[in-house]
């Protein structure tokens, strides 16, 4: 479903060419779920943001469902990401001026769909806010409005999701109700899974998970044992990961 | 467009519009078309009820003057146009009344005479008049209060004209086309036109004028121009509209009509600067919403298409409000000025409107061009990275959409490219001033700014590290200032040159034929009396004959001239008035030569004699030229030695040829004067007059209530004006405040955050606002005298004059002004708490 190849991203500061990805390859199955995780600015956002086709590689090759994101100009990679692609981010994104049920459809929206509204009011229920779905974004609670956040991103049926840090801005309770229905969400619908995050045990619950470390990038084993694990890195991630989720 | 681009856009149209979004751009349009609607729609109104006024002063909408009668089909025709017709002979003759004569002015009048204006008469000579409807019956004539003196007549006596006897059964007070000279010309006798054969007078080479009377709509007046155009003689007929007015008034309706233009032109840039600003922020807090819709797909075109009709929903909506508002505003305007100005209320306009929504739409899409385009650019990866911007930062189309916008703006509504290249000019002057300004200003900032963080260092920090914001903001603050400015200096010099002309005490009558004998007398029996008397200009009757020898024939006072206008040539080289004086009239000013400062002859042997600068223009009179007058059988002989310029519009005796007064001492010459006596005291303008019966007494009271009528009107107009565009102004402010507040939010909040205390922030944002108050008062302080300065000197036709006073008003005002507002915006801030604040800003 996601091929990368050789993927690198470089950019011009006044201090010169800064390298933020080292060349990355890797492969990612249909239906599959993984996690990158990493410490801040090592570069997982910047590969999110390449991977979903919102910024260019500066070399190397993307294939999204067979289609090679390299080829495309800004629109038909916005016309990709409509048809095949869905978005969960940290500060949740919703337009403040949009209602819940309003956000919820403007993809289906954006998409053409014919049944947007029903489809969003459907959704909508099943993410537990069906009565809500007249209130506007400041009028919800965090975790309401990421609720709301997932229900866009499923309304199209996309085969790919993107989520980056989708907890990273909610307290443990509800951390914990936002990953139970993110994953029965996504196992429900088949749709392939790229999870940026920090946290620790977010990421356990993804089938892969993968380091990113200072611009390189690896696939690790994020078991209930890593902690003890002799990787360094990974511990020290983890532990990371163990703190933000405390 | 697909039916979901178009519902989206509605749908965050509605809830923008629901939640308060929206308020500042609605506002913005809202106002321009509001202020530009009421602003023209009252002017026009004004103009038209001004126009009407004008009109009674010809009795007419157009007038035909011909020295022959015209062909009888031409009237005919002018009926076949809707034209309502009337007509009147005006002629010069002999009165007779028993040993008395005197020369007329006979007026003789055919049925529906005045078409506009009225007929006054009083039953007692100097009596104030009362309007009729009708005219003389045949055998009647009506005449002039100070013929009673000349002729020695009481009402019910009998006058000869020519071959006729006529009764005289009313004083004629005042006829609408009296013209406005300070003497009037001789004294006017109306009769019936019927009346007119039996004098006998008009036959073949007599000196008659007769004019034809036209009122009805424009469109018929002008078509029927259009028939009869082809069909005058230049040489005997001319066609007259009340825009040829060049009288006091005439010219005092012309420069307020340039007023409102200009006025309503400010008020359109007001408008501009305002939309400008909240379309920038408009655009900024769109973002996000811009970011998520390309994230989730939309395409480049969808987008545009969305907040393409979300501004179409915004200036529609604007545009209907503003045009209800504006209507509602100058309805209040003009139901305030009633009893004042007499505006009607019949007339819809459908320039005004046009012109409100043209320029509320073109407003609201030149100046939200660039914001858009900014918008447009937000690159998806905002996203995941907020710190993303617009990647849009070409000032250059900003500069060129909105400067081009306001400038064909001022062009097209104006039609006056002098008047909007000054504005506009000076427009540019201001901005690029004010950058340099304010990049010094940075500079300084840096020197003053530095140490321990306090109130006044946050001021500086945040001026310094906003510098293009700032500067585009400082810039902003100060176009509006300066257009407050200008509409409010050039308001008041008008209405002080205004009142100025007609002063309290302008003399309102008028003595002429005062002999030398009478002249001590006169002035014992005044200062008795306790009436104020003090020039007496000496007369005589003289004939302009030659310059540098070559004979001409020509006008010799204002008065002649005037006839002349009306008369074509006839009255020329008439007798009239030759005064001397060793010292130079009031109002008068030498533009070229010398006063006469000795009492010796010039050069060449002459006396000298000093020219009214406009007369010499017109017959080529240079100084140093040998000018030649007849008195009685003598010969004078006299050389330029100075022009002078005169102010026409003062109601004191101004004469166009002023001679060194040795070459006068052997004439003898007749005094003339003018008082002023209050009119309470009209009554005793008999007993006043009684011991001087041979001399001649004109009243111009009624000529000067007039005048002062009109001036008051007009001033009040304009008052109003100023106050409509005052307010226009103010609203620009709160919006650059509030839109710049908006931007302030989240150093407020972080501030807040560090536990600053309100004090603190307070003050900082108060200096901050007073600074920039301040320095964009200054700069409009400049930019202001520089485009009065080509204001008053090119269009307005004033003298320009430098305002010290608002060196020091404007900075003082702006910075109150500003910093008060800047207040008022950070105290809303204030009240909100620091989570709300944080909230606000992700």
């Amino acid at each position: 479903m996601i091929k990368t190849s050789a993927i690198t991203k470089t950019v011009t500061t006044s201090q010169g060419e800064l390298s933020i990805l080292k060349p990355i390859s890797f492969e990612v199955k249909a239906g599959e779920s993984i996690a990158i995780v990493g410490a801040s600015g090592s570069g997982k956002s910047t590969l999110l943001s390449l991977l979903a086709g919102l910024d260019e590689v500066t070399s190397g090759e993307i294939y999204l469902d067979g289609q090679g994101l390299q080829n495309m100009d800004e629109e038909q990679r916005a016309q990709l990401r409509g048809e095949k692609v869905g978005f969960i981010f940290q500060s949740f994104m919703l337009v403040q001026s949009l209602t819940a049920l309003e956000n919820i459809i403007l993809p289906a929206e954006i998409a053409g769909l014919d049944d947007a509204k029903q489809r969003g009011q459907d959704i909508l229920d099943k993410v537990g806010l069906g009565h809500r779905g007249d209130h506007y974004p400041n009028q919800l609670s965090g975790g309401e409005q990421q609720r709301v956040a997932i229900a866009r991103a499923f309304i199209t049926k996309p085969k790919i999701l993107f989520a980056d840090e989708p907890t990273g801005n909610l307290d443990a309770a509800n951390s914990a109700k936002i990953e139970q229905l993110l994953f029965d969400l996504n196992r429900d619908s088949h749709t392939t899974l790229v999870l940026v995050t920090h946290d620790g045990e977010l990421a356990k619950h993804c089938e892969r998970q993968l380091l990113m470390n200072a611009g390189e990038l690896s696939e690790i084993t994020l078991a209930n044992d890593a902690l003890n694990s002799d990787r360094s890195d990974v511990a020290e991630m983890a532990r990371a990961a163990q703190s933000q989720v405390g | 467009m697909t039916k979901q681009t178009f519902n989206l856009a509605w749908r965050l149209f509605k809830h923008e519009a629901k939640r308060g979004e929206l308020t500042i751009i609605l506002l913005a349009i809202i106002l321009s078309v509001a202020s530009v609607l009421s602003l023209s729609l009252f002017s026009e109104r004004l103009q038209s009820a001004l126009t009407a006024k004008s009109a009674e002063f010809i009795a007419a909408d157009r007038v035909l003057n011909s020295r022959q009668p015209v062909d009888q089909s031409w009237i005919e025709k002018a009926q076949e146009f809707n034209l309502n017709t009337a007509n009147q002979v005006y002629t010069r003759s002999m009165a007779f009344s028993g040993e008395n004569m005197m020369l007329v002015d006979l007026r003789a009048a055919a049925p529906g005479y005045p078409l506009k204006g009225t007929v006054s008469v009083a039953e007692q000579p100097f009596a104030p008049g009362q309007a009729i409807k009708s005219l003389p019956k045949p055998g009647h004539a009506w005449i002039e209060s100070r013929l009673f003196q000349n002729l020695d007549l009481t009402l019910g006596q009998d006058i000869e004209v020519g071959d006729k006897t006529f009764t005289v059964t009313k004083v004629l007070s005042d006829v609408p086309d009296a013209g406005f000279s300070v003497f009037g010309g001789d004294p006017k006798v109306l009769i019936s036109k019927q009346d007119l054969a039996a004098t006998n007078i008009i036959g073949p080479g007599s000196r008659a004028s007769f004019s034809y009377f036209f009122t009805g709509s424009d469109a018929d007046l002008n078509a029927y121009y259009d028939w009869l155009m082809p069909k005058l003689d230049k040489e005997l007929q001319s066609w007259v509209s009340v825009s040829d007015d060049d009288s006091a008034i005439g010219r005092s309706i012309a420069k307020a009509e340039q007023y409102f233009l200009l006025a309503s032109l400010l008020a359109i840039v007001l408008a501009a600067v305002s939309i400008a600003v909240a379309a920038q922020r408009y655009s900024q807090r769109h973002y996000d919403p811009v970011a998520i819709m390309k994230t989730l797909g939309a395409s480049k075109a969808m987008v545009q298409q969305v907040y393409l009709l979300q501004i179409t929903f915004i200036t529609l909506l604007g545009i209907v409000i503003g045009t209800v508002l504006g209507f509602i505003l100058q309805q209040v305007v003009v139901w305030a000025l009633a009893g004042s100005v007499e505006v009607s209320l019949d007339v819809w306009f459908w320039r005004p409107l046009i012109i409100a929504i043209f320029t509320g739409a073109i407003c609201a899409v030149l100046f939200s061009l660039y914001p858009l385009l900014k918008l447009f650019s937000v690159s998806p990866l905002r996203v995941l990275r907020r710190d993303l911007g617009a990647t849009l930062s070409s000032r250059f189309i900003q500069f060129l959409a909105s400067g081009g916008a306001i400038f064909s703006l001022m062009w097209a509504y104006s039609g006056n490219l002098g008047l909007s290249a000054i504005l506009f000019g000076s427009g540019i002057l201001l901005v690029i001033s004010l950058l340099l300004v304010t990049f010094a200003l940075i500079w300084l900032g840096r020197k003053l700014g530095k140490g321990k963080m306090g109130a006044w260092q946050l001021a500086w920090a945040r001026i310094r590290r906003r510098a293009m914001d700032n500067a585009i903001q400082l810039i902003s603050f100060a176009v509006t200032i300066m257009l407050l400015l200008i509409v409010l200096v050039m308001r008041n010099d008008m209405i002080a040159q205004w009142q100025d002309q007609l002063p309290k005490g302008t003399p309102n009558y008028f003595l002429v034929n005062i002999t030398q004998q009478q002249l001590p007398d006169l002035k014992t029996h005044f200062a008795q009396e306790n009436v104020d008397i003090e020039h007496f200009y000496p007369v005589v009757r003289g004939r302009f004959v030659a310059i540098n020898d070559e004979k001409v024939s020509t006008a010799v006072s204002k008065e002649d001239a005037e006839a002349g206008e009306r008369q074509g040539r006839e009255g020329l080289g008439r007798e009239a008035n030759l005064t001397w004086s060793e010292t130079l009239q009031h109002k008068n000013s030498i533009v070229a030569g010398q006063w006469f400062n000795s009492s010796k002859p010039l050069a060449s042997g002459l006396y000298g004699v000093s020219v009214e600068a406009r007369i010499a223009e017109r017959l080529n009179i240079k100084l140093g030229d040998k000018l030649t007058f007849n008195v009685g059988s003598e010969v004078i002989n006299t050389e330029v030695s100075s022009l002078r310029e005169v102010d026409w519009q003062t109601m004191q005796p101004n004469f166009f040829f002023v001679i060194q007064p040795q070459a006068m001492k052997d004439y003898l010459p007749t005094y003339l004067s003018s008082f002023y006596l209050d009119k309470s005291r009209k009554s005793d303008i008999t007993e006043l007059m009684k011991p001087f019966a041979s001399v001649t007494l004109f009243d111009v009271d009624a000529r000067i209530e007039q005048l002062r009528g009109i001036v008051k009107q007009v001033s009040l107009a304009v008052e109003f004006i100023l106050v409509l565009v005052l307010a226009a102004g103010a609203l620009v402010l709160i919006a650059q405040v509030q839109a710049s507040m908006d931007e302030r939010q989240q150093e407020l909040a972080i501030l807040r955050t560090l536990g600053a205390k309100g004090r603190l922030i307070r003050a900082s944002v108060l200096f901050e606002f007073v600074i920039i108050g301040l320095v964009a008062g200054l700069m409009a302080a400049f930019a202001n005298e520089v485009s009065l300065f080509f204001l008053q000197s090119q269009v307005f036709e004033m003298e320009a004059s430098l305002h010290w006073q608002y060196w020091f008003i404007a900075p003082v005002a702006g910075a109150i002004v500003v910093g008060a507002l800047g207040m008022v915006g950070c105290w809303r801030l204030l009240r909100l708490n620091t989570s709300h604040l944080l909230r606000q800003m992700v």
